[in-house]
């Protein structure tokens, strides 16, 4: 049974308003430990709002978040230091040198990096060359490596990945999702949002779907092909006569694009 | 389960590493900043010597212009952009208290505020011969922190008002244009001219800056402008962080 001791993730009737715009309406969902937990919307359906107010970078307006135990608005520099977080849009001082920025962050964490530590860490993310390269001189696949390296440095609880695999080639995407079901082997929860669903049902033991700011759907990426296979709408979108994660995302979504 | 935190100390030594080595690497623009104050002690020699300016005069409009060129150009544009690529962001998801990032940030500021005053000093004494009582530059030393902080908290109200970074750099460039004319006609004999001018956050740190450097002629005007001094520091700043974002998105 699933007991919110159990979660290293435990978000309860959240809500979040920009101005007098609710960008999150009472999105509840948890994620255990040792399991990749995805979240799945439209553009602007409130997914990043979601992952920020559990990062803390935005407030919410009511409804509680608690990450490994701690409540992030009583407890936001434990909560923080449970979580490693990846941003959508994320950089570094552009003057620092990959190790600079690596010695950085573990220092931050609390974490001493030693010449050694240093060089086993670049050479797990193929980036023994590049230590003193500035971020910036790094290609895209090489900056999300070096970013999910800082993302994990301190082997934290939960990990939240906010489009992780945007802009990648499908090498650097399925090296990857390696890595992440490597943090997920340790035991690790993590939250990843994708607009990729072949992403989500190659990595993700379950998921949600969320629009216009609620959760609209919830469970295995099977369970959900499975429960909404013969739906009129599914079949109405789906191609080649095949129920995939995608049709039933377009079916429960729409099909109108966002902005 | 028990989740421990990294110390506030640890994590302050951390960003400053990180800030200490950014100002290394931008020696070349921080060397930029201190060009304008050097140009000045070097032009103006000959007025070292007129009854008229003096020696406090010249090295106090040369500190002056070099405070505002670090607490708009420097300060202002470094904060600018590092808001809009996401570097704050970074930090703000982990584990240290928020006034750590913007303490880091300011102490490197200090310092700079400090090299440029000795700078100024060094060149004044070597290329115009200014010798001034080592009470006068103590007590400047400490002033022209004072001063610096009212043109770090402008530079805050820029960049909490502005979110673009062109628009606050080309914004704080012509704040930075409009302060060097001032301290180029600000003394012009212009009786409106001279009263307005004087009481600016360019004429009331330059006031205080000269008294600093000679302290005996300290008056109440210089009291009135080291009030005004704290007076602009404590709107500029208020308004800074009341207006400022983390993130341009």
């Amino acid at each position: 049974m699933d007991t919110p001791q159990n979660n290293i993730l435990q978000v309860d009737n959240l809500n979040v308003y920009y101005g007098n715009f609710q960008a999150v309406n009472n999105v509840s969902f948890f994620v255990k430990q040792g399991e990749i937990f995805g979240l799945l919307g439209p553009n602007g359906a409130g997914k990043t709002s979601t992952l920020s107010a559990v990062e803390g970078l935005i407030k919410q307006q009511s409804g509680t978040v608690t990450v490994a135990g701690y409540d992030t608005l009583k407890n936001p520099l434990h909560a923080r230091a449970a979580m490693g977080v990846q941003l959508q849009a994320t950089s570094f001082q552009p003057e620092l040198n990959v190790a600079e920025i690596l010695e950085l962050y573990a220092s931050i964490y609390g974490l001493k990096l030693t010449q050694p530590l240093l060089h086993a860490l670049l050479k797990e993310i193929n980036l023994a060359e590049a230590e003193n390269k500035k971020f910036g001189q790094l290609s895209g696949g090489q900056q999300q490596r070096v970013s999910l390296a800082i993302t994990t440095i301190h082997d934290p609880k939960l990990v939240l990945l906010d489009e992780p695999t945007s802009g990648l080639d499908p090498q650097s995407r399925r090296q990857l999702w390696s890595r992440i079901e490597a943090i997920r082997e340790k035991g690790n929860g993590i939250v990843l949002t994708t607009h990729s669903m072949e992403e989500a049902e190659a990595v993700c033991d379950r998921i949600s779907i969320i629009d216009h700011g609620r959760i609209i759907a919830t469970g295995t990426p099977q369970s959900l092909i499975d429960k909404h296979r013969n739906d009129p709408e599914v079949i109405a979108v789906s191609r080649r006569g095949k129920v995939t994660l995608e049709d039933v995302f377009i079916a429960l979504t729409g099909l109108e694009v966002r902005a | 389960m028990e989740i421990a935190i990294p110390k506030t100390s640890e994590v302050m030594k951390a960003l400053l590493k990180a800030d200490y080595t950014t100002l290394w690497r931008n020696r070349r623009a921080n060397l930029m900043v201190l060009l304008v104050p050097m140009i000045i002690v070097f032009s103006w020699k000959s007025m070292v010597s007129m009854p008229m300016f003096g020696p406090a005069f010249v090295l106090s409009n040369a500190i002056t212009l070099g405070l505002v060129a670090i607490g708009l150009m420097g300060y202002t544009n470094s904060i600018a952009r590092d808001r809009d690529k996401g570097v704050f962001q970074r930090l703000r998801v982990s584990p240290l208290p928020l006034w750590t990032i913007m303490t880091s940030r300011l102490l490197v500021q200090l310092t700079m505020i400090m090299l440029l005053t000795i700078v100024v000093f060094v060149a004044g004494y070597q290329f115009d011969h200014i010798r001034m009582s080592l009470s006068g530059y103590l007590f400047t030393f400490l002033i022209s922190i004072v001063g610096g902080a009212v043109y770090l908290a402008l530079g805050q109200a820029i960049v909490g008002r502005i979110q673009n970074p062109e628009t606050v750099n080309s914004s704080a460039r012509l704040i930075y244009f409009a302060f060097i004319v001032v301290g180029m006609f600000g003394e012009l004999n212009v009786a409106y001219l001279k009263d307005i001018v004087t009481w600016t956050p360019y004429g009331t740190v330059k006031t205080i800056l000269a008294a600093g450097l000679e302290p005996s002629k300290w008056n109440s005007q210089t009291t009135n402008a080291l009030l005004l001094t704290l007076g602009y520091t404590i709107v500029f700043a208020t308004l800074g962080i009341k207006w400022f974002k983390w993130s341009t998105k």
